[in-house]
């Protein structure tokens, strides 16, 4: 595919992004906000993917976002943005010095530590009393831009816009040929002169900022964050399945698998009201065992083979 | 460990009723972590599904009870039966396509499996925590001025059982040791001989069948929903992860641990909601204890 | 003084000794050759010397710096490489790639600068076809894009794993050639862990033999060759007339 080619589909698909919500009624408008919101998060558990690690506490570090961007606002005053600012920045230091002693698990042991410390953050804040406002949560005076609809998608589009920012950075640097190493080999990586621990630590930091800013925007666009709502392992299934089906390893794979999954997560909800996630926990067993690299890994298949040639993996 | 334990129990011996609740607890972490010692210690298969066939174990064992009038201990035989051939076709449909896949598929497969099933039962039955009112669970016993519920001994002799049971097996029968053989080095094995995809399938079911027969149990006692299953599967990981890998008995040692300690936080006032998450505490520990010992050496 | 000179090296797993008071020395463009049964320790010497684990005893000097304790990665960079003797290459990225980590990760290079670089190594060593997936190349490519791949990290000595093994006669030839053009010109130490005589015989200046952990000869190859103590921990107890 030429260069220029491949800028047409992102530009586009940007611009159609940028523009929806001056042609959208608000019920569509606030779907789309929450596709966004998954797709932030899809890319942002993609990214550490890559390494051959896989978190299931996206929700975790989500939750923190929300209740950093709560407390900052309420108790130290920061504006709404500053206080999204902080929730990355907390979340990404939480997980810097976790990742110290957590980092050193592999597979298995570091998913479940991860998912278990979900659990953990949403003990704490439920016990924290007054300062953390207890099992019924925190809630904010006002909204950013006071809830005006247009502006809360704009806000939510921005989260995606730097997911897929630091996502595509670390698909064109060296940091893919660093985590696919990783991923692949850990011994061959280290006699490549791969510091193992330090690109895990890159990739998890960076996951969790991701994590921990879609969470301040969360809190700053509802107002409101209790242990239950926040840290829900929603969080973590949704953007899990959008990613695998989307296509994993890549930056358009959870854009795809987050628009045809939010969506029908919409449609699900209003049809079945109990128990509609066992539709993800399907389609998560499908891919898996059908078609690992998800649907964009498919494309991207079927362009090399009609290129008659096995081309270089860029994505 | 064993350091460890001795402490706790030496610290709780102030507040025998916690202590006896630490070690009620225990039982049932290690019935459960037993099941999933051999799954994932013995021939390491990972099933994140684990705590999720008790859950549907104990479904069945409460409609055995609700329908047919079986009361979970003569049910429990049946239904471990039934969750045998449920476990197999489960392992025939999905997990052995994933064996030679890296193990991350595996991972992801059976988390997909574990919300699928959860949220089967969610759909069909909703998220309402049904409970058997059962007699005989309320008994209790009174030593001196401590008065405490006996049936939750239960648990810690069927994991005793299962402990025993699994070292004979893997030890004495010839399943057993192909087991252990196939865990160990599967190309091995098949080299002499060992049907390797037969014995995956069979200890899968096994294990499945194990939980089920503490799902039966579990239900005697404990209210049922869902999701009961997920805190179950995390801890078992924790304890077979601390145990060591092939470690049974070190499994009990470590759910006594666990147990302790929980029981430890809960009885300090107050604080009763923290005892969640003294397991992670734990591992964080013994993480770095183990990585320390390895700089050393 | 000998760019690596390793005295005492020991290694321990538990009760079993895996390697015991080894000691030789290798320097720049030499090529030596490391031979003895299987089970001998050959494969637990290069681990050791490469960093993948650290030794319960001995001594490792490189270039004068006592690197004993250093971490496989800071010896890849420091100059100190190997090839595997069951190659896993690394499957999601291709051949160029594959080369270009040493490049980018030793040598810090940028990432066009490593492709570039990446690129003329491939050539000279008469690897092409740089575009494909390693699933796609032959037995020999992938033994020359192992060789590449450590020779990206810019060693000053290279360690080879049993590299000639599933290879033919012609390629065993070819790459014999590879491996003295690489000593010579760029003036690399090498240590070749062989199976197949005659390439040790054709390769190497000098050999050392391991036998269960230990050296128990040394010297150019056609003395050692004749060692009866070399012999007879290859032919076996039986034939050697009793006693190890």
């Amino acid at each position: 595919m030429s260069r220029a080619v491949r800028w047409i589909v992102p530009v586009v698909a940007l611009a159609v992004a940028a523009l929806f919500p001056l042609a959208a009624g608000p019920y569509p408008l606030a779907v789309a906000r929450s596709v966004l919101t998954y797709m932030a998060l899809a890319m942002s558990w993609d990214l550490l993917l890559r390494s051959g690690q896989i978190s299931f506490g996206i929700a975790g570090f989500f939750g923190i976002g929300a209740y950093t961007a709560a407390l900052s606002a309420l108790h130290l005053g920061l504006p709404p943005v500053l206080s999204i600012v902080a929730a990355g920045v907390v979340a990404a230091a939480l997980a810097a010095v976790l990742g110290l002693v957590i980092l050193r698990l592999r597979t298995v042991y570091f998913a479940i530590t991860t998912l278990a410390l979900a659990e953990i953050f949403r003990v704490i804040m439920q016990n924290g009393g007054d300062a953390s406002g207890g099992p019924e949560g925190l809630v904010m005076p006002s909204l950013i831009f006071n809830g005006e609809a247009k502006a809360l998608y704009w806000t939510s589009l921005a989260a995606v816009l730097l997911s897929g920012t630091v996502s595509a950075l670390f698909q064109r640097s060296r940091a893919r040929l660093a985590l696919t190493a990783i991923r692949n080999n850990e011994l061959s990586a280290r006699s490549s002169g791969i510091h193992i621990f330090t690109w895990l630590m890159i990739a998890f930091v960076s996951s969790s900022f991701l994590q921990g800013i879609v969470g301040g925007i969360q809190l700053q666009e509802y107002g409101f964050a209790s242990p239950d709502s926040v840290f829900d392992s929603y969080y973590t299934l949704l953007p899990l399945a959008m990613a695998l089906l989307g296509g994993t390893y890549s930056t358009p794979g959870p854009v795809v698998g987050a628009l045809l999954l939010g969506v029908a997560a919409e449609y699900l909800k209003l049809k079945i009201p109990y128990g509609h996630l066992v539709v993800y926990g399907i389609i998560i067993v499908l891919v898996i065992l059908l078609m690992p690299r998800g649907l964009y890994g498919v494309y991207r298949g079927q362009v090399k083979a009609w290129a008659g040639r096995p081309g270089v993996d860029r994505g | 460990m064993a350091i460890f334990v001795v402490a706790a129990a030496g610290i709780l011996a102030w507040k025998p009723s916690a202590l006896i609740y630490g070690v009620q607890r225990a039982g049932l972490y290690a019935a459960v972590a037993i099941p999933m010692a051999l799954v994932l210690g013995i021939v390491h298969i990972v099933n994140l599904a684990h705590g999720e066939f008790m859950m549907i174990a104990a479904y069945a064992a409460y409609f055995a009870a609700r329908l047919l009038g079986l009361d979970p201990f003569l049910a429990l035989l049946p239904v471990a039966l039934v969750m045998a051939g449920f476990g197999l076709a489960v392992y025939l449909a999905t997990v052995k396509h994933a064996m030679k896949a890296p193990e991350l598929n595996q991972l992801i497969l059976t988390f997909g499996i574990a919300i699928a099933l959860s949220q089967s039962v969610n759909l069909a039955f909703t998220s309402q925590s049904w409970k058997l009112s059962l007699a005989y669970v309320s008994a209790s016993a009174t030593v001196g001025e401590l008065s405490f519920g006996v049936f939750d001994f239960v648990y810690a002799g069927i994991a005793i059982i299962l402990a025993v049971g699994l070292r004979l097996f893997l030890t004495r029968t010839r399943f057993g040791k192909a087991a252990l053989a196939v865990g160990e080095n599967p190309r091995g094995a098949a080299i002499v001989g060992i049907n390797v995809d037969r014995t995956y399938a069979l200890v899968f079911a096994l294990s499945v069948a194990l939980v089920g027969a503490v799902g039966s149990v579990f239900l005697a006692r404990q209210a049922i929903f869902p999701n009961v299953g997920g805190p179950y599967t995390m801890k078992s990981f924790c304890l077979v992860a601390m145990a060591g890998v092939g470690n049974i008995t070190g499994v009990l040692f470590c759910s006594l641990a666990l147990g302790l300690s929980e029981s430890l936080i809960n009885s300090i006032r107050g604080y009763a909601g923290w005892s969640n998450i003294v397991f992670f505490l734990i591992i964080i520990v013994t993480i770095l204890v183990r990585s320390l010992r390895e700089r050393k050496s | 003084m000998a760019d690596l000179e390793v005295t005492g090296l020991g290694r321990r797993f538990g009760g079993l000794v895996a390697l015991q008071n080894v000691s030789f020395s290798l320097s720049r463009g030499e090529i030596l050759g490391i031979i003895g049964p299987n089970g001998a320790g050959k494969t637990t010497f290069i681990n050791l010397v490469t960093g993948v684990y650290a030794p319960t005893s001995g001594c490792i000097r490189f270039k004068d710096r006592d690197i004993t304790r250093m971490p496989a990665h800071q010896r890849a960079r420091a100059g100190i490489s190997r090839t595997f003797q069951i190659i896993h290459p690394l499957e999601s990225l291709n051949v160029l790639e594959n080369v270009m980590l040493g490049f980018l990760f030793c040598r810090r290079m940028r990432q066009a600068e490593a492709r570039r670089a990446a690129e003329v190594l491939c050539r000279s060593l008469g690897l092409e076809g740089l575009g494909r997936d390693v699933a796609q190349i032959t037995m020999l490519e992938l033994k020359k894009m192992e060789i590449a791949h450590a020779l990206a990290t810019h060693p000053s000595i290279l360690f080879l794993d049993e590299v000639m093994a599933g290879l033919n006669v012609d390629e065993t030839r070819d790459l014999v050639a590879l491996v003295r053009g690489i000593a010579r010109e760029r003036g690399i130490g090498v240590g070749v862990v062989e199976h197949v005589m005659s390439v040790i015989r054709d390769l190497t200046h000098r050999v050392i033999v391991l036998e269960a952990g230990e050296i128990i000869a040394s010297g150019p190859y056609e003395s050692v060759a004749r060692d009866p103590r070399v012999i007879a921990a290859y032919l076996g107890k039986e034939t050697a007339g009793g006693g190890a």
